[in-house]
């Protein structure tokens, strides 16, 4: 067994920098060259077996970097209750690892006795605000902590739908007082898939609640775009980004790839990147 | 206007069924169809699973081609759905499957190797063994052994096989070059599949040795154990078989009985 990181020395707070997502791939070359990125991020639920490779590394990684826990598999949008022994498990890595920030999306993926494991579209309506705000309340109880709640990309809408995404995602987060996790590029992507305007999108975020964005790169698929997490992030994404940047201030922002993992070197340019953007920011509102 | 519950439901069934109709009246028809964007998430949810199965299975996935495999995983996911939103909790019954899907009837050892495969991904992710308690063992009378029972370690599996699957295994790892004298119908194996550091090791046991182990893992006592096995064999010793499993943890703990 690893010795635990010394909580001590840890690093805590997620600083007002670019961070990456950490994946298996890169273990071993982030731990050897410890290059200067902010914080890390990594998917909740590839730290839920009860020891190996993946928790050894993690440790190790966590004694250098500040950490966020990124979950996508308790499905805070489902008609159905959470499943406790998720949340069981998610809590225990937190008293574990101290992460600094802890996100969920706005989405549902279970029915009774399935699970899809896909990040599904809400209809936005009273009804769902309603159960989405009451599992995050349960969450938030359970973890003794807020959460963040992600923005997703979506490829169709429903038809009684009567509140708009950003205005559902603000109403949760008013009524929960969870924050929100911005993830630019789902609203680009969601944007040219649906025809609405991704900037009228970021007026609507409340600017005290977003305390995280995400970027990542998508593809076109047919008519639709759809967010791969396979590529750099596109022109018009950075775009969307800046005008973030001057609504919601140098919020630490994270760089997500998860298919065709590139080099570490590939993250981390794209990192540098987002982080001169922040410097720009900061000059300019200085 | 459907319910949260209903529309879930449909629009999970649309998902994975053949064709997804119930779904489509609920969702905003533009310039893009209905189906042609419902068609992503078809494609994504069975992407997903296949991938999942596929990361586990990856020996199973070899035998059979990408296309078996993908029709077996999607025939799979209908019949044995997830029902954790930890997806590598996913595909724990791939190996019973197997051996009830007609199509790969042709293929008899496929669903020892799944379970081989199961057992190595099951014992990558379990806690690593506490070390054996030799001093409270030591301070025990010899007459107190008879009735002792042990904990066997969580990153260990037990696994026997009619067919050499541990061969089979390790001749389509990526790079391995096929061995022309390799001969399915050699005869099985009784393999010990553990953790060493933070690698899945494959160990064959010789067969007393693996059946004592089996007993012991399953908690019954030394004693009852040992007769069970008959292990009276003059090749067994029992003192090298305890020091072995007791030192490399496979055995961890133990009560009195």
């Amino acid at each position: 067994m690893p010795l635990p990181s010394d909580p001590a020395t840890r690093p805590r707070r997620i600083p007002r920098r670019a961070g990456i997502g950490l994946r298996a791939p890169h273990y071993r070359r982030l731990l050897d060259e410890l290059p200067d990125v902010g914080w890390l991020e990594v998917h909740s639920e590839n730290y839920f077996g009860d020891g190996g490779q993946p928790l050894h590394y993690l440790e190790r990684a966590r004694a250098h970097y500040p950490l966020s826990l990124h979950g996508v598999g308790l499905s805070l949008g489902s008609a159905q209750p959470l499943d406790r022994g998720h949340l069981a498990r998610l809590a225990a890595l937190l008293r574990r690892f101290e992460p600094d920030l802890v996100s969920e999306h706005l989405s549902w993926g279970a029915v009774p006795g399935r699970h899809l494991n896909d990040l599904l579209p809400l209809p936005y309506t009273e009804e769902a605000l309603a159960v989405t705000a009451a599992h995050v309340a349960e969450v938030q109880d359970a973890l003794g902590r807020p959460i963040l709640v992600e923005n997703i990309s979506s490829y169709l809408r429903f038809r009684h739908s009567t509140i708009g995404e950003a205005e559902f995602i603000a109403a949760l987060a008013a009524q929960t007082g969870c924050g929100i996790l911005l993830d630019v590029n789902n609203i680009h992507v969601s944007a040219a898939n649906h025809g609405f305007d991704a900037a009228a999108y970021v007026e609507a975020i409340p600017v005290a609640a977003v305390r995280e964005i995400h970027l990542a790169g998508f593809d076109r698929i047919g008519e639709l775009l759809v967010d791969t997490h396979g590529t750099r992030v596109a022109p018009p994404v950075w775009a969307l980004y800046r005008l973030a940047l001057t609504r919601f201030g140098a919020v630490p922002t994270l760089i997500e790839w998860d298919t065709d993992l590139p080099e570490l070197d590939v993250l981390l340019a794209e990192a540098a990147t987002a982080e001169r953007f922040m410097e720009a920011h900061r000059a300019l509102a200085a | 206007m459907p319910s949260l519950p209903e529309l879930q439901e449909t629009f999970a069934a649309a998902l994975l069924a053949p064709a997804p109709d119930g779904a489509l009246p609920f969702v905003v028809a533009d310039r893009i169809a209905p189906a042609e964007r419902l068609a992503v998430y078809r494609h994504n949810v069975r992407h997903n699973f296949r991938e999942a199965l596929r990361a586990v299975y990856a020996v199973v996935d070899r035998l059979v081609g990408a296309r078996f495999f993908d029709y077996a995983a999607d025939r799979y996911t209908r019949e044995h759905p997830s029902t954790s939103g930890d997806i590598h909790a996913f595909g724990a019954r791939f190996a019973d499957f197997l051996a009830a899907f007609a199509p790969a009837a042709g293929l008899p050892y496929l669903p020892d190797v799944a379970r081989l495969e199961w057992a190595m991904h099951e014992v990558f992710h379990a806690a690593a063994p506490p070390p054996f308690p030799l001093e409270r063992l030591a301070a025990l009378p010899a007459a107190a052994h008879a009735a002792l029972c042990f904990t066997p370690s969580p990153a260990c599996r037990l696994l026997a096989s009619r067919w050499p699957v541990h061969r089979l295994w390790a001749l389509n790892q990526p790079g391995v070059a096929w061995d022309e004298t390799f001969d399915l119908g050699a005869g099985g194996v009784t393999l010990l599949v553990r953790r060493s550091g933070f690698e899945v090791e494959l160990e064959p046991l010789p067969g007393a040795e693996f059946a004592l182990l089996d007993r012991l893992a399953g908690g019954q006592a030394l004693a009852a154990a040992l007769e069970a096995v008959g292990t009276s064999a003059p090749d067994f010793d029992l003192a090298a078989f305890l020091q072995r499993h007791l030192l490399t943890a496979t055995l961890c703990d133990f009560s009195p009985g």
